[in-house]
């Protein structure tokens, strides 16, 4: 290899697993983006060859474009090599979407991460891929606004990473998913020329709706370059209150009883015994341990509907069983419930070496019968699992504590999510609400999909990706 | 390599929203998280040491944020202290570490050397051009006349009624450069009733020796600071600096477990363990009826939170609400108080792209209080802080103990 960075530490050979890129490629790369943005030592490779869930596969350069047209020269030449792509957010992706499967190049888009306007009286902003969420929320609540789809990971993940899973959140439940908050991508199609679809508008339905086509496509059909939002304005009320059960069926009555009689909260979150222990273990803010179930709802909107909302909240939750109803007082009490909420994974993935997390979602009024099939087929294999749900949208949580290297678990694990998936599709449910297939569930696909969606999914993929470059090996 | 730690980590990447140096960089690689991957991948022998992989392994500031925010209880200061210690084995340090850490490690040989610094001390100040990396090296402190151990007694009674005593842990910092912080923290403690015991035989506390991976090259001060410090019969091991504080009564015990050795003392050495400004903050109730009450205008005060205090150490609130209740003063929170100033020990020398920017906005945010005084508990911050501002700026670094010092006795 007669190419070498500037560098003094680059003495090693570059990692070339699969000698799939040649060093005149990466010479290229390097030329286009310069040796800090070209990146191919193993330690480096290592770095970007996970998410946070448990499959890992290592590319063969990480590279940091800042520009769309970089992205462009990027393309060009993997479509002239028959090279993989796989662009990246942060990385916290819980279904192994970002994984290079096939090896070949990330694309990691933390660097191009400019928020280019900012447009309340139009309600909407432009945004670059590699901006987190919670910089967004930051720079709109100056103007007093927001940008609700609130991923637990919305700290770091990234708008580019929301809009390729159509990222959901606790708030989705009143405000709706990621996809219903996108005006306009731009994106660099597989070949790299560039797409622009949707405008400023808050309507336009000129021409096909490829937005939605590409939000949710997990990076197989295009890579997002460019994102303008929708924005709303903040709510001038909100409140916490914390609703305590001792039976984990009444606690989804509740749920279904609640969002059937007409009252919409703004995000109404189920937890069972397990996971609140976990919780209370690792932040220790006073959740009530003997609990078998309890709802952490939020409520927005104007003060005296606030006031009326929770008056018929707390009711519901009292007739359905609840032996208590705490309201968070302040500002710090609400944030402090909803950071433990959002640590919820993290606090789960130290009980055991692996923690897998499912989010097959029903109907609202199949929660209870959900939850109830759930736990007794976990208790039934065995396994230590917590129930963390978006309860008022149906999406299930469960949190299995595992460990991947004890092969007689991983059988009873994945009989058991089959099991789960299947109950969920007898539910009229479907295998994700909100995280994706990614990896983990490539293999549970035949259950909602039958040969026409198969056939379609192929011919769009076949359609925009000829050479199967974009995020091979995933569900598309 | 034992890297049972590693483990724990489900990838999930919150550590991510906590680094300060993920949030210059933005690169994985500079992240917690990524740390722990390559150290798992070593561990199991998937990945070969490297000279690359030790400066990932460095490219981090020690300041705790990622540990104590982790929801899946990563060790990562242990697993990373004993990853650097590997590295340092292997690969060693560049020859300018290496020498400070030797003279660290040997009391004899920093007195030594701090009495021929005394000479250069008058001629570097001189050199107007000289830098140390981004700060001027007119700008950095000068040396105390005489050392703090030479110039203070052994015991250092109170004048009013005895309360108790405690000892003093100085720290380099006090000793070679900022003697005042050590006459205040006299005056302070003696006001509130407490004897000063100074031990004079104390050392470098060792810390960065050991971040950097040189256990075993600690190992002597270790001994020698539990030896003198790890007493039942004392009310306290005062320390007046965040990574001192941090070392005593977190640190040592890691790193003897991690060297197989006995730890029962070192936990009595932590359970003394009380930074001086926590010390004022529970004792403030005694203190305020004292204070010099002043017709003159209130100074503005701001604060920064040290990583290692706040961090590891858990302090840091009580120490704000401290300087809200002082008289004379009007505490004014800087909205970034509780981000890291870069300065990370040796880390403003090894990578100052990245300190620069982290340190020029906590520049910013303290002048935007309008505060005339920035204090904070921590020499290293102090340095970086003070460093990197401008000449001739009105905003002056000091420790909390020396406005409550001044205070006490009306300036």
């Amino acid at each position: 290899m007669h190419f070498l960075p500037p560098n003094h530490y680059l003495a090693a050979e570059p990692y070339v697993g699969n000698n799939m890129i040649r060093d005149a490629i990466l010479h290229t790369l390097t030329n286009i983006l310069g040796p800090q943005r070209c990146l191919y030592r193993k330690e480096d490779l290592i770095t970007f060859s996970y998410d946070a869930h448990t499959d890992e596969s290592l590319p063969d350069a990480v590279l940091f474009p800042t520009t769309t047209y970089e992205v462009s020269q990027i393309l060009a030449l993997a479509d002239q090599h028959n090279i993989p792509v796989t662009a990246r957010g942060a990385g916290t992706s819980i279904c192994g979407a970002p994984i290079p499967l096939h090896h070949g190049l990330v694309l990691s888009f933390t660097k191009m991460d400019s928020i280019l306007a900012v447009d309340t009286k139009n309600r909407y902003a432009v945004v670059q891929p590699g901006v987190a969420n919670a910089d967004l929320q930051k720079a709109l609540a100056s103007e007093g606004f927001f940008y609700p789809p609130d991923p637990a990971s919305l700290s770091v993940s990234t708008i580019g990473g929301n809009v390729a899973q159509n990222a959901g959140g606790p708030r989705c439940l009143k405000y709706g998913v990621t996809n219903d908050y996108i005006l306009g991508l731009e994106v660099v199609l597989a070949n790299g020329r560039v797409l622009r679809s949707g405008s400023r508008n808050v309507k336009d339905v000129t021409g096909y709706n490829l937005k939605s086509l590409f939000c949710g496509s997990e990076g197989t059909l295009g890579i997002v370059t460019e994102i303008t939002v929708r924005v709303v304005p903040l709510p001038e009320a909100h409140r916490t209150i914390l609703a305590i059960f001792n039976d984990l069926e009444n606690t989804a009555n509740t749920v279904s009883d609640i969002i059937g009689s007409g009252i919409l909260p703004a995000a109404m979150e189920l937890m069972d015994k397990v996971v609140i222990n976990a919780v209370e273990d690792s932040a220790g803010i006073g959740l009530p341990r003997e609990a078998e179930g309890l709802l952490l709802i939020e409520v927005d909107g104007i003060d005296e509907a606030v006031e009326k909302e929770m008056e018929r909240i707390v009711a519901k939750a009292k007739t359905n069983g609840a032996v208590e109803v705490q309201e968070a007082r302040t500002q710090a009490e609400s944030d402090q419930l909803w950071t433990a909420r959002r640590s919820a994974y993290g606090v789960f993935a130290r009980l055991a070496p692996h923690c897998i997390v499912e989010d097959a979602t029903v109907p609202v009024s199949n929660v209870p019968a959900m939850i109830r099939g759930m736990r007794e087929i976990f208790d039934r294999h065995q396994l230590k699992v917590g129930i963390l749900a978006h309860a008022g949208d149906g999406n299930m949580h469960p949190l299995i504590s595992t460990d991947q290297r004890n092969q007689d678990e991983q059988k009873r694990v994945d009989k058991a999510i089959r099991e789960v998936f299947e109950l969920a599709v007898q539910l009229q449910g479907t295998l994700t609400g909100e995280h994706g297939i990614g990896t983990a569930k490539l293999d549970f696909l035949p259950l909602v999909q039958d040969e026409t969606m198969k056939s379609v999914n192929a011919t769009i993929k076949k359609g925009l990706d000829p050479k199967g470059i974009l995020n091979p090996g995933k569900f598309a | 390599m034992n890297a049972e730690e590693v483990y724990q980590c489900g990838k999930c990447g919150l550590c991510l929203s906590v680094c300060p140096v993920y949030h210059v960089t933005r690169e994985e690689g500079t992240s917690p998280r990524a740390k722990v991957q390559l150290i798992k991948h070593f561990s199991e022998k998937d990945l070969d040491s490297s000279l690359y992989l030790q400066e990932l392994m460095r490219k981090c500031l020690m300041c705790g944020a990622c540990t104590s925010f982790c929801p899946s209880c990563v060790d990562h200061e242990s697993v990373f202290m004993r990853m650097r210690a590997e590295m340092a084995d292997e690969f060693g340090d560049n020859w300018k570490l290496r020498l400070f850490f030797h003279l660290l490690s040997h009391n004899e040989r920093l007195r030594f050397v701090s009495r021929f610094m005394h000479i250069g001390d008058g001629l570097v100040h001189k050199l107007r051009k000289s830098n140390l990396r981004d700060i001027p090296l007119k700008r950095l402190p000068q040396l105390n006349t005489k050392s703090f151990d030479r110039q203070v007694a052994a015991t250092n009674p109170p004048q009013c009624a005895l309360k108790g005593t405690v000892l003093y842990f100085t720290g380099c910092a006090t000793r070679y450069f900022f003697d005042q912080i050590g006459w205040s923290t006299i005056t302070v403690l003696n006001r509130l009733g407490y004897q000063v015991d100074v031990p004079k035989e104390q050392m470098c506390c060792g810390l960065p020796l050991f971040f950097h991976g040189h256990e075993g090259q600690a190992l002597d001060n270790i001994r020698s600071t539990i030896n003198i410090f790890a007493r039942e019969d004392v009310d306290a091991v005062i320390v007046d600096c965040a990574t001192c504080g941090a070392a005593l009564r977190h640190e040592y015990a890691k790193v003897l477990s991690n060297l197989g050795q006995p730890t029962e003392k070192a936990e009595l050495l932590s359970s003394k363990v009380c930074d001086v400004s926590e010390f004022v903050a529970k004792h403030v109730d005694d203190l305020l009826p004292v204070l010099a009450q002043s017709t003159e205008a209130a100074i503005q005060i701001s604060y920064h939170s040290p990583c290692h205090l706040r961090n590891s150490q858990k302090v840091s609130q009580q120490i704000e609400t401290m300087l809200h209740s002082l008289p004379g003063v009007e505490y004014v929170r800087a909205s970034d108080c509780e981000s890291c100033c870069g300065g990370g020990g040796t880390f403003f020398y090894e990578y100052p792209d990245i300190t620069r920017t982290m340190v020029t906005k906590k520049i910013e945010n303290a002048r935007n209080t309008g505060a005339s005084l920035w204090l904070t508990g921590c020499p290293g911050c102090r340095i970086n802080l003070q460093g990197n501002m401008d000449e001739g700026e009105e905003l002056t670094v000091q420790h909390p103990i020396e406005v409550v010092a001044k205070l006490l006795t009306g300036k």
